[in-house]
This record gives structure tokens, C-alpha cells and sequence, in this order.
């Protein structure tokens, strides 16, 4: 067993797991936190994808006790009680989902890149989700997203 | 995931302590892509019994000049490595090379050192750092060793590393920093793509001749390997299209490849030809634009 004490969402939280539990088990399981999504489970698929410590990582890849300490932003740490996200509400608008799988690691992804890189180029958008498999849209419509929010964001 | 002991080691000796007390089923955590994956599906006879996390070991990270040259700690990301000003500066294929590894999400997660102990023969990290001569320093119970990088892989996913032993970091040699290289990938996609072929080529320029070219071949032989067939001949030689092309042909006689679901033998010893040739080139453009400024 791990203790770990970490902050997730901006909250002060402790769990004792078994060593082998990894970052996505301990949030979806200790938790209830479900956005973040076990798909693959070897890193390639990206629908666990969170930020720690301002990093993009895949929760998957992570074991709870590489954790302790650490700062964890899930996609329930995006949306408010009465507002979506900018990122999800411009996803929302132009449909840039379909079955919505892959869309918490998606909009994390989006949200990292926007936060490193405001005005970022189409290779850049494509580079920052190519971690991101989604297999219901082509992606097309999470490209214009992107570019959607950092045009709005420019002209705020 | 099987049941296993986690110790978190607080530096290199700690580290190596905890491998020597708890040797030998015993396996190291760095930046977890590949060992997770490992720990969820490999066989159960490969299974270990107690996982040391050396991610918090803060002395086996760093990006800077010592008198031997540019050190790179085993912890270093892939990331780390595409935004480090010098290597940016002085080494750009190493960035090049670090950019054709996984996502976002697995190059913030995977460190250099990772890479390299796993020995994978198609590693992207592999091939540049031997066109760089480069030396790998080792910690274990009766203190450090340094080997050329060439020496430290055995053959595929094997090291010299011994059980209570952990790499600490890399040099690239003060003479090869800044030493114009060049790398290339051929994969069969652009993201996430293991390589077919991985190439990379350095020399320094004499007047109009190669001096010292080195050539590192991935994917190609049961380790990344050098290509010395290629090296020999360029020695010496006028900096020509033509000699270029001839390295890359010399080059094929030194590797192995093998013919899997990916590609064909055959097919993998003509990209050994081009992507040779065309790292030599991309080697030499780098030369004539820092010439250019």
C-alpha cells in the first residue's frame, strides 16, 4: 500500500491504494472522478490525459504514489457550477465531438497547448493531439476549435 | 497489475541501495512508458517484486556543460530536451530526434535515460547520440563507470546494466558539441510511429573534406549500431553529393536488418541508403547556414 496526498482540482486530497494503482485508477476509483477515461492503457490512446504539475501526461502511464505531492488537473477541474469551460463550450458549438470518448483528453490537450502557445499554427494543434486518438471525427473540427478559442481569446 | 513493493528513491545512491537490497526482481521506474505498460501485460515470469521510483532523484537530472562536455541526466524528458536552449543551439538533432518520439503526453513522462535502458533497437534516441560519440556514466554499489554508448547495449531490451546498477547520465564529448548531425525517421505514419529506419549523421568540416563523420543506424540491428564501413570511406574525402551517396550504399553492409510485419528486410536496406545519404546532407546544410550568419 501508497499513501498519497496530493491536490486535485485545486483540493486537498489523500488516499491509501495498493502500490500498483495508478494515477488513473486512484481518480477515477478513490475519487469518482470518471472525465479521464481508461482506453488503451499503455499510452498510446490519450483519453486519460490530465496535467500534473502543469505537464501534460497520460494518467495511465503514472502510479499513484509517482503522485504524492504532485498538482493534478482533471477535466472536472475545467467547467464551473454555472459555466462550461471556453474550450468545452466552443467544442460544444461546432460540434467538435461526436461519441465523446476521447473528448477529456482532447480538451486537456487543447487546453495545455493554449496555455503554452496562444496563437498556435495547424502543425501545432496536430502535433499537441497527436496523442489524442479519436476515431469518430477526423479531428477537422477540434483543429477549428482550437483556432476558434485562441482568435477569441485574442481579440478579448 | 500484479501486486509489488514501491520504495521512492530520494537520489542516485539511495536508488542504488535500495536495487542492491532488493536485487534481483526487482525493477526501475523513471518515467513509466514503457514499464507500466510492461507491468500490465509482459508475462508474469517477468514479473517483478519490487519497483523502485527513481522519478524523484533530482541528481540525475540537469541539462549542462562540465569540463567532459554537455551532460544530459538519465531523468531528463524527451520534452526537456526539445526546449533545452543548448542543445536547441548546438545539438538540433537531438531535438529533431526527441520530436519523432511518441505524443506530448509520453515525451513530458519519458526521459532520455528510459529510452536508452530499455534498448529497443528502434529507439529515436539512440541513433544521434552515437554519430556524437557519446559516453554514458553508470552508478552502482562500488561507485560510477563511464562506457561508450556503443558498448553500453548487449542486443535487443538487454544493457551491460547490472542488477544494482542504475545509468545516471550521458556526455556528449566537448569536441562533439556543436559538431554538425543530422536525424532522420522513416516510419509508416507521422505520429506515434516506431521507426522502420532511424538515421543519424555528424562530421566535422575540414576545408572542403569529412573529418571524424560518425554514423548511427536504428532499427537495423539488434542494437543501434555504427556504420564503420561508411565512416572509413568518407574520412578524408571532399564533402560531394557523390561521396554521400557512396556512404549511404557502404552503409547497408553494415547492418542486419531483419524482415518483420513492418517492412521487409530489403525494403530496410534501401531506406538505409537514402535516409544515410540524406542525413549527411541535412548534416552539411546545417554546416553552411551556421557558416551563413
Amino acid at each position: 500500500m501508497v499513501s498519497v496526498s496530493l491536490t486535485i482540482n485545486g483540493e486537498k486530497r489523500d488516499a491509501e491504494v495498493p502500490s500498483e494503482t495508478t494515477l488513473l485508477k486512484l481518480l477515477r476509483e478513490s475519487f469518482n472522478l470518471t472525465g479521464a477515461k481508461l482506453g488503451c492503457d499503455v499510452g498510446d490512446c490519450g483519453a486519460c490525459t490530465v496535467i500534473v504539475d502543469g505537464k501534460l501526461v497520460n494518467s495511465c502511464l503514472m502510479l499513484a504514489g509517482q503522485a504524492d505531492g504532485r498538482d493534478v488537473l482533471t477535466i472536472e477541474g475545467l467547467a464551473t457550477a454555472d459555466n462550461l469551460h471556453p474550450i468545452q463550450r466552443v467544442f460544444e458549438e461546432k460540434g467538435s465531438l461526436q461519441c465523446g470518448f476521447c473528448g477529456p483528453g482532447v480538451i486537456m490537450s487543447a487546453k495545455w497547448l493554449l496555455d503554452q502557445t496562444p496563437n498556435p499554427s495547424v502543425p501545432e494543434i496536430r502535433d499537441a493531439l497527436s496523442g489524442n486518438l479519436c476515431r469518430c471525427t477526423g479531428y477537422t473540427k477540434m483543429i477549428e476549435a482550437i483556432q476558434t478559442i485562441a482568435r477569441d481569446r485574442a481579440t478579448q | 497489475m500484479r501486486a509489488f513493493e514501491f520504495y521512492a528513491a530520494r537520489d542516485a545512491s539511495d536508488a542504488v541501495a535500495l536495487l542492491a537490497q532488493h536485487g534481483p526482481k526487482v525493477k526501475v521506474l523513471a518515467g513509466g512508458t514503457d514499464l507500466l505498460a510492461d507491468l500490465k501485460f509482459a508475462a508474469a515470469s517477468h514479473h517483478p517484486h519490487v519497483v523502485v521510483d527513481i522519478s524523484r532523484a533530482d541528481d540525475l537530472r540537469g541539462i549542462e556543460m562540465i569540463d567532459q562536455g554537455l551532460r544530459i541526466g538519465a531523468l531528463v524528458t524527451h520534452t526537456e530536451i526539445m526546449s533545452s536552449p543548448i542543445i536547441r543551439e548546438q545539438l538540433p538533432a537531438l531535438v529533431d530526434a526527441a520530436h519523432t518520439i511518441g505524443a506530448v503526453q509520453t515525451r513530458n513522462l519519458g526521459t532520455l535515460g528510459g529510452n536508452l535502458v530499455t534498448a529497443v533497437p528502434s529507439m529515436d534516441s539512440g541513433p544521434t547520440l552515437v554519430a556524437l560519440d557519446a559516453i554514458v556514466t553508470i552508478a552502482g554499489p562500488d561507485g560510477k563507470r563511464q562506457v561508450p554508448i556503443t558498448q553500453f547495449w548487449t542486443g535487443p531490451r538487454k544493457t551491460i546494466l547490472k542488477t544494482s546498477e542504475i545509468l545516471v547520465d550521458v556526455i556528449i564529448p566537448k569536441e562533439n558539441v556543436g559538431k554538425p548531425t543530422h536525424f532522420l525517421k522513416f516510419g509508416l505514419r507521422k505520429g506515434q510511429a516506431l521507426a522502420l529506419v532511424n538515421v543519424a549523421a555528424s562530421f566535422h568540416v575540414n576545408g572542403n573534406t569529412f573529418k571524424a563523420p560518425r554514423i548511427g543506424l536504428g532499427a537495423v540491428a539488434p542494437t543501434v549500431v555504427t556504420a564503420p564501413s561508411a565512416e572509413g570511406f568518407l574520412e578524408g574525402k571532399p564533402i560531394t553529393p557523390e561521396n554521400m551517396a557512396e556512404a549511404g550504399k557502404l552503409a547497408v553492409n553494415d547492418a542486419k536488418p531483419i524482415n518483420d510485419f513492418r517492412a521487409s528486410a530489403t525494403y530496410r536496406r534501401d531506406l538505409i541508403a537514402v535516409l544515410t545519404r540524406r542525413a549527411l546532407e541535412g548534416a552539411y546544410e546545417l554546416h553552411m547556414k551556421r557558416k551563413a550568419k
